[in-house]
Formats: structure tokens, sequence, C-alpha cells
């Protein structure tokens, strides 16, 4: 039997998930919005959605997370956050010979909230450092995202070993639990000064997320 | 909005605009001109002041961020009778040209030395690739910071 879920992402969500690592994290101040969108989604029974439905699923999940609002943060062992995007040209790492370091926040050189602060307010200036309702920092190392293939980020995303043990019910609870401290996900819809925001919407993500799952995670060849 | 924190130890309340840049509460509201406006957008580093003991750049934080906050600018980071080891090796290494960005630099460095009493050259060039200087001071600001390091060693 499926679960329809229609809530404000929010703290009573975040109280029911606070296994979470990213609850643990102070909220920001208040901003002129400081509550997340209606999401809604419902729990598909597992097994309930044909194959062919969970990959056109997954093609549209991996042009969200390859999208530079989310890739270029979701970056390898080098620690290093990327610029790329429509106004780019070429990808290049971040200006100001920016390292996140191991902590993955730049606790060993400079902090990524000396520029990015941690406010609900996603309206920034053009070219102005993003803000979110999160403290600023890069993913874990075993969620990189950026350079690599559709398979490669299917097999991340199926490995609870690499999803901080979240299964695909999980990873859509943890997409509202974000847009509930208006943080990372939320941005990427909503990235402020003249960004190109991520594909689709964050509603549209967390449907593909259950489709995907319910069907079993199918994942593409390459 | 209303909004109290402290200055340079100094206790402050202020009503301004819930978006308002820390950059101009301390210069406009405060008389603070020492923090200095650069660019507007973090892309300098010359509004560089530190937000309870942590190195931000002024005009990326809002004044709503501020309730109970501690900020020390240039302005308090020592006394001219009693300057901070960064600021006395500053004027050692005679580190500053036209000297606009300088505030920034220096509390870019104090903040630095407080988490790495004795960083490298490498790590130097990390924390202060955010401070851009115009007259390419920047031989001398590294010199200077490790000169400031010996200082705070003792």
């Amino acid at each position: 039997m499926s679960q329809a879920i229609t809530r404000r992402a929010g703290l009573g969500l975040a109280a029911l998930l606070c296994a979470l690592a990213p609850l643990s994290l102070a909220l920001g101040p208040a901003g002129a919005e400081t509550s997340g969108p209606e999401i809604s989604f419902e729990i598909p029974e597992p097994g309930s959605v044909p194959p062919t439905l969970g990959a056109e699923a997954f093609e549209r999940i991996y042009e969200v997370v390859s999208h530079p609002r989310c890739a270029n943060c979701h970056v390898g062992e080098d620690n290093r956050p990327m610029w790329s995007g429509p106004s780019y040209g070429a990808p290049r790492p971040h200006g100001m010979n920016i390292t996140a370091g191991e902590s993955r926040i730049g606790a060993e050189t400079l902090l990524c909230s000396t520029c990015h602060r941690t406010n609900g307010d996603f309206d920034t200036d053009p070219h102005a450092p993003p803000r979110a309702g999160l403290d600023w920092r890069l993913p874990p190392v075993e969620f990189q995202w950026f350079d690599r293939s559709a398979a490669q980020v299917c097999a991340q995303l199926s490995d609870p070993e690499r999803t901080g043990g979240r299964d695909w019910v999980e990873l859509a609870r943890h997409l509202t639990e974000d847009a509930g401290h208006r943080g990372f996900v939320l941005w990427g819809w909503n990235p402020g000064g003249n960004r190109e925001p991520a594909p689709y919407s964050l509603q549209t993500h967390v449907e593909d997320i259950l489709t995907w799952g319910a069907a079993g995670m199918p994942c593409p060849e390459s | 909005m209303k909004v109290s924190f402290k200055v340079n130890g100094a206790a402050q309340s202020v009503d301004v605009a819930a978006e308002m840049p820390l950059l101009w509460v301390l210069r406009d509201h405060l008389g603070l001109t020492g923090t200095k406006y650069g660019c507007g957008i973090a892309q300098c580093g010359a509004c560089t002041v530190h937000l309870d003991g942590q190195a931000v750049r002024a005009c990326q934080v809002q004044a709503q961020e501020l309730e109970g906050a501690e900020v020390l600018t240039i302005e308090g980071l020592g006394r001219p009778e009693a300057l901070h080891a960064v600021q006395d090796a500053w004027v050692e290494h005679q580190v500053a040209q036209c000297g606009y960005c300088q505030s920034g630099q220096i509390m870019q460095a104090a903040a630095l030395l407080d988490l790495n009493p004795a960083p490298s050259d490498d790590e130097i060039d990390a924390a202060m690739s955010g401070n851009l200087c115009r007259c390419g001071t920047y031989p001398r600001i590294r010199a200077a910071i490790h000169a400031a390091a010996q200082k705070l060693e003792g």
C-alpha cells in the first residue's frame, strides 16, 4: 500500500529524521523566508513501477544532479569546488584559490562561510556568493557527481554506503528535509543572482527519485 | 529592524533594514570607516572583519544576522600604543602601498593566525587569495604574516 505524504517541509520532519547528518547543523538567521515550500510525495509500493518508467525518471534525475547548481559542489577528493555553467564557458575550479580541505567546509584555510553566509534569503546580487539556510560546505567526497557518468551516479545513489545510509525513500525525504531548512537542494532551484536553476522542479525531482526507487533503481549502462 | 550586537567590545544597537550589509552598518551608522568597500560581492576581501571570531566579508553579512554577535574591525584589532602582532609586522615590512585593501588583508591574516599559528607559504596563499591587492604587495604580505607568526609565538 502506498503512503501519501503532504507536508510543509520543516522542523517537524527534522525531528523525525534526526539521524540525517545535515540536521545537526544550525539553522540560519531569520531571513525574508524561513520555511520551505509545500512538498508532497507518495511512496509507491516497491515493484509497482515498470523499469522503463524508472529508467526515464533516472534520466531526469541525472540531468538534475549533473547540473552545475548541484555538481559544482559535489566534487571529488581534491576538495575544490567548481565554477561551471552557461556563464563560464569551460568548467574551472572556484576562483580565489579555494579549497574546502578534508573538512569540506574550508576549516583548514578559508571557511566557506567567510563569503557564503548561512541565511535562507537566496536573493543575492549577480556574481555575489550564494547563501543558504544551512552552513555552506561540500558534501561528503563519496557523493561525487561532478565529472561522473550517469552509470556512476546511479551506482552511487543505489549504494547506501555512499548515500549516508539512505535508501530511495530516505533520499526523497532528505530532499524535503533540506528544503525545510532552505538548504542547498532548495537553493538549486532558486539560486539567486543570474544563475541558471537546476532543471525541472524540486517536486518533480522528489517524484522521480520515488519512481526510480519503486522501479528497482534501474541504472543506465553508461 | 532593531539589532543589538558588539563592535570592538562596545555594545551597539542600530535600527536598519534587515538586509543591510554589515559593511554599511559599520561605515554609515557607526562611523567606523576603516573597513573598506571594494566590490560589494565578496570578490575582493577589502571589507573583511571578524564576526564571532571568524573572518567574514562584511558586504555579505546582513544586519539580521547580527543579533548578539561580536564584531571586530580594524579599529579594534590593536591600539596605536599596542599594535596587534599582524599590524606590527605590517609596519616592519612596510606592506602597504596605496593601502586601500590593507585593513581587509590584516583582518584576514589575523584570523588565519588564530586558526593556524605557523602557516606555510601554501597555507598563507590558500587563506589570503580571496583578498586582492591591486598594488601587488603579496610578497610583503606573505613575509609579514610569517613575521607576525613568530611574534605571536613569542
